[in-house]
């Protein structure tokens, strides 16, 4: 068998380079004027003063950047937006990867259930956040009717600054947890029932079928829900625009809300662009630490 | 040995105490979106009466009637879906050849190409919005239905999504099929295809929902009456001052339930595809 | 290979049909009107009065065809503008606000209105004079003229009758002056059950976070409190701000009162849909409600009445909708007839009834079918009244949002944040002047 192999392999680099080139061109073709292009654009504002009505644009070198890292309030959305992603992102997978499991195995109406999970995930957000500030409303809203019943004082929800937090980031779990559901799920169908078998022929338990043989193949789906999620939360907008708009005092305000004031509020595209491109060079770091970490741990799998 | 568990009662309860938690847990999730569909029935004037009605003291049908005559909606649901549709398939394709060439082909440079795409996920789109504006305006596509197609038929995260799913299906088969002389295209399409399908399905409906669920995008390309989506239209429900409750969510109840039911009915392709048992070595 | 095929087809199928789309949507626009794009934002339950007035514009100038186009108000239209200028497909007429004013007449994107008042179709002082002076403050920058106000709204008080009738207040007697408004207030915060919760609050206080779409708003809502203690926003020749003197503590330290009377803050869920449910007495409000309310609260007997005067004076603040038109717009001229037309006496009035605006000139209050849907709708002869000594904010040169941002940031932090609100006030005019020094600097170069 082996020989056989060895014959194709002849041409292997012009061959590879060829063939690669014809399975990409589709999306290179678009990905480079429609994605890549305003990408590298956007790098090319930021150093420059637009106000986007003018075609005007005044190079400003680097002084977008460096009024950036003078700014208190960038420091604060940026540390609002880690405190939001560290307390969705956990959250978030641990929920999916639970939900995920079970619905695999004996369940009544799976189908139902999925529908269910997923269904926060398809309302958009704007109708989403609509709804939910009918639910916090401290005075009338259904979630502090239901702690009532619990003998539980009413909490200020949305117009108290830690409590703020607290509930865009349930908002945010429950709008987002479907997606990694459905995602876990794909990964763990492709995980053969013949291998569980065989462990459970040599007497593996069920907690460490889980932990040696779910877990490990689940891998590259893992490490593919870990980087869109904290790549998705970083970049949170729509349901704290519509539910706190960066929050009482400032408390609930992330990264591309500060972003996207600083382009449609103020005019200044090319310091939002700054902006965007400090967001981008902090999840490439944790993006790149991510795949070094899992590099090291799950050998082929990534 | 283990054989506690295979006790026939203590598998039981477990299973129905799986189910009770389950159940309860999706009526939680479920609970906002009970409240919109139930509140679109409902007369503005009941709309949050306290302590808060769940069933409306009388079925206001009129709302959607009301909500679907405010503009043009049939034309608007053929146009989102339309333009979903298209770019779905059309994400598949590119999507999977992509992906196959990211998992299966070392060519030069593949590792920093991926980074590329990778990275361009991380740029929020707020700043590459107008941007890609006018680059759709440099070709003349403004206010077309090419303006809603084309930009979404490549999709960093479908690429790497679709990436991710192959690097998990094992080698030997494909190779067993080279040895059978299949070229690399008919290795896709007749082994690795099948084999993704929980991916390809996840990735359509994500891709249908996101397409269909976009408002920004084709709030600047579009100007045209014949050309606005769902989402357009129900912008009309709600400015910044103003939120026309009982319409919203009239509008908003039927923008959702086609997407659930595809969701509820596309289930099948995310159950297991071919069993790999029978290959060994 | 047969199945690359079958896709090729199916896609080739695809863009097709979509070429075929464009052919046909090109098709129609073939014939010899003149047809004038006009960007608004329109609530759905305003279309129908617009329309009308559409009907009867084309039906008095034949040649010239109005498509009006919803864009939905705030960032959305912003945005669209933005990309439209830039693709140069702006259109003829749009609402535009006084936020971004300043830019569209630096990219010279906009008309001065006096190359149109000043033409031989122009406007004769006469009508110029008509029109309430403050709409044409808020129209301009630095003075010249850009715009033209198509209707006018103010700020007024709307009220529950029958809740103040319950706690024993004359239920024809709104609250006059802000200490009978404190009282108010206070009579009509209700905790019927002694649970420790509200089941009726007396005022809704316009908080709003500062950063949000809604801050502007909020500090809109602020402004004449601020006026009526004797204060001003910022000084005549806008080098310094004054809305942190004893007035403007004043008017932050009332807002404060009546914040607090709520022990658990304000609603989440907008202050209509809490008035439509009885649970809240009085807030403030402006005409364009006033259609909707007029159908949906049916069962409630409420009223509008002119907003309370304060320690130093009587006054509300105004504002509208503004119309410009683009320099891209291949029909200025008519686009212009149609602005003109819209602003005479007639058609104001036929638009006010319509939609619940009100007019931006005097002289439709002469108008007897004006005169007659005054009298039968007294709740918007309220407003029409108010304009009498309604006042507008006055655009601010340079830095007006970040001003505006810095006062909404003192209001939300001397009400939820609890701070003190000279302290709130003094931080807020320090970021303040500091920009406008720096404007000072940049001008002298």
């Amino acid at each position: 068998m082996g020989q056989a192999y060895k014959h194709k392999r002849i041409g292997y680099k012009k061959k590879n380079g060829f063939n690669a080139l014809l399975f990409l061109s589709p999306t290179l073709i678009i990905f480079t004027t429609f994605i890549l292009f305003p990408v590298i654009f956007s790098f090319y504002l930021s150093f420059h003063k637009w106000n986007m009505f003018s075609s005007v644009r005044s190079f400003v070198g680097l002084d977008n950047y460096v009024r950036l890292f003078k700014d208190g309030e960038f420091w604060l959305v940026l540390k609002n937006t880690f405190i939001y992603t560290l307390g969705t992102v956990p959250l978030n997978m641990a929920f999916a990867l639970a939900v995920a499991y079970f619905l695999n195995k004996k369940v009544f109406g799976k189908k139902f259930l999925r529908t269910a999970f997923f269904a926060p995930v398809i309302i958009s957000p704007v109708a989403a956040a609509v709804i939910w500030r009918w639910l916090y409303d401290p005075n009338f809203g259904f979630l502090n009717y239901f702690l009532s019943w619990f003998g539980v004082r009413s909490i200020n929800w949305l117009n108290d600054p830690t409590a703020a937090m607290f509930a865009l980031i349930i908002m945010g779990v429950w709008k987002t947890f479907g997606f990694n559901m459905v995602l876990f799920t794909a990964g763990l169908q492709g995980i053969p029932e013949t291998y569980y078998e065989a462990a459970e022929i040599d007497g593996a338990t069920r907690w460490s079928r889980f932990w040696k043989i779910t877990l490990p193949l689940l891998a590259p789906t893992t490490f593919f829900i870990t980087i869109i999620s904290i790549i998705g939360s970083f970049q949170v907008f729509d349901i704290v625009y519509v539910l706190t708009s960066g929050g009482p005092l400032g408390s609930t305000k992330v990264y591309v809300f500060y972003l996207y004031e600083w382009a449609f509020k103020f005019f200044e595209m090319g310091y939002a662009s700054a902006a965007a491109y400090i967001l981008f060079a902090i999840l490439f770091v944790l993006t790149l630490i991510q795949v070094k970490y899992l590099r090291s741990k799950v050998y082929e799998a990534v | 040995m283990n054989d506690l568990k295979y006790i026939p009662i203590i598998k039981q309860t477990r299973t129905i105490v799986f189910n009770i938690t389950l159940y309860a847990l999706a009526i939680a999730t479920l609970m906002p979106f009970i409240w919109m569909v139930l509140t679109s029935f409902k007369d503005m004037n009941e709309l949050f009466s306290y302590p808060p009605t769940w069933f409306p003291h009388e079925f206001h049908f009129e709302n959607f009637k009301n909500a679907f005559e405010a503009a043009p909606f049939g034309r608007y649901y053929l146009n989102s879906i339309f333009v979903a549709i298209t770019v779905t398939i059309g994400q598949l394709f590119t999507c999977s050849l992509a992906a196959y060439a990211f998992a299966r082909i070392k060519f030069w440079g593949r590792e920093v190409l991926f980074f590329i795409f990778l990275g361009t996920m991380m740029i929020p789109y707020h700043v590459t919005m107008i941007p890609s504006f006018m680059v759709l305006y440099w070709l003349g596509w403004v206010d077309s239905y090419k303006a809603l197609i084309v930009p979404g038929l490549a999709s960093a995260f479908g690429t790497f999504l679709l990436r991710q799913f192959f690097l998990t299906i094992p080698q030997d088969l494909e190779d067993a099929a080279y040895m059978d002389g299949c070229s690399r295209f008919g290795v896709l399409w007749r082994i690795i295809v099948p084999l993704a399908k929980p991916a390809l399905a996840t990735l359509a409906i994500f891709t249908f929902m996101g397409v269909f669920n976009d408002f920004i995008w084709a709030l600047i390309v579009i100007n045209s009456e014949q050309l606005q989506t769902v989402q357009l239209g129900l912008a009309v429900f709600r400015d910044r001052y103003v939120t026309e409750w009982d319409l919203l969510m009239a509008g908003s109840v039927t923008a959702t339930l086609p997407i659930l039911i595809i969701f509820f009915f596309a289930q099948k392709y995310f159950i297991k595809g071919i069993t790999l048992s029978g290959l060994k070595g | 290979m047969k199945c690359a095929k079958i896709v090729i087809c199916i896609l080739t199928f695809i863009f097709s049909s979509i070429l075929n789309f464009q052919c046909q949507k090109q098709k129609e626009k073939v014939d010899n009107d003149i047809e004038i794009t006009f960007w608004h934002s329109f609530v759905s339950s305003t279309i129908p009065a617009l329309n009308n007035l559409i009907a009867k514009f084309e039906s008095e100038n034949p040649n010239i065809r109005i498509k009006a186009q919803y864009i939905p108000s705030g960032d959305a239209l912003i945005q669209k503008l933005i990309s439209a200028v830039q693709s140069e497909t702006a259109p003829d007429i749009s609402w535009i606000h006084a936020d971004y004013l300043s830019e569209l007449v630096q990219a010279n994107a906009i008309y001065k209105m006096r190359h149109f008042i000043d033409s031989e179709n122009g406007l004769t002082e006469e009508d110029i004079n008509d029109i309430y002076p403050p709409l044409l403050h808020y129209a301009s920058w630095r003075d010249t003229l850009y715009s033209m106000p198509l209707e006018a709204t103010n700020l007024a008080l709307l009220y529950n009758k029958d809740m103040l009738y319950e706690v024993g207040l004359d239920s024809s007697r709104p609250p006059q002056t802000w200490d009978e408004l404190h009282a108010y207030a206070k009579r009509l915060t209700v905790d019927r059950d002694n649970d420790g919760k509200f089941d009726q609050v007396g005022f809704f206080v316009p908080i709003y976070p500062a950063s949000g779409p809604l801050g502007a708003w909020m500090v809109w809502q602020w402004i004449p409190f601020l006026w009526q203690a004797g204060g001003y926003v910022i000084d005549q020749n806008q080098s310094q701000v004054l809305y942190n003197s004893s007035s403007g503590i004043q008017a932050l330290t009332f807002w404060q009162a009546l914040f607090n009377m709520v022990d658990i803050s304000t609603f989440t869920v907008d202050y209509q849909v809490a008035f439509a449910a009885k649970r809240l007495a009085m807030a403030l409000d402006g005409p364009w409600n006033l259609p909707r309310y007029n159908k949906l609260l049916r069962n409630l007997d409420w009223a509008i009445a002119p907003l309370p005067e304060g320690p130093e004076k009587r006054v509300t603040i105004v504002a509208g909708e503004y119309l410009a038109i683009f320099k891209q717009s291949r029909y200025p001229q008519e686009a212009w007839q149609f602005i003109k037309w819209v602003i005479q006496p007639e058609n104001q009035a036929f638009w006010s009834i319509r939609s619940g605006y009100l007019p931006m000139r005097r002289s439709v209050l002469n108008i007897p079918e004006f005169k007659d849907y005054m009298k039968s709708n007294k709740n918007f002869a309220v407003f029409v009244k108010q304009m009498e000594y309604g006042q507008s904010q006055r655009s601010i040169d340079y830095h007006g949002i970040a001003i505006t941002r810095h006062i909404a940031d003192a209001i939300e932090k001397a009400t939820i944040g609890k701070m003190d609100s000279r302290e709130a006030l003094d931080e807020a005019a320090n970021k303040s002047n500091t920009l406008l020094n720096s404007v000072q600097e940049d001008l002298k170069k």
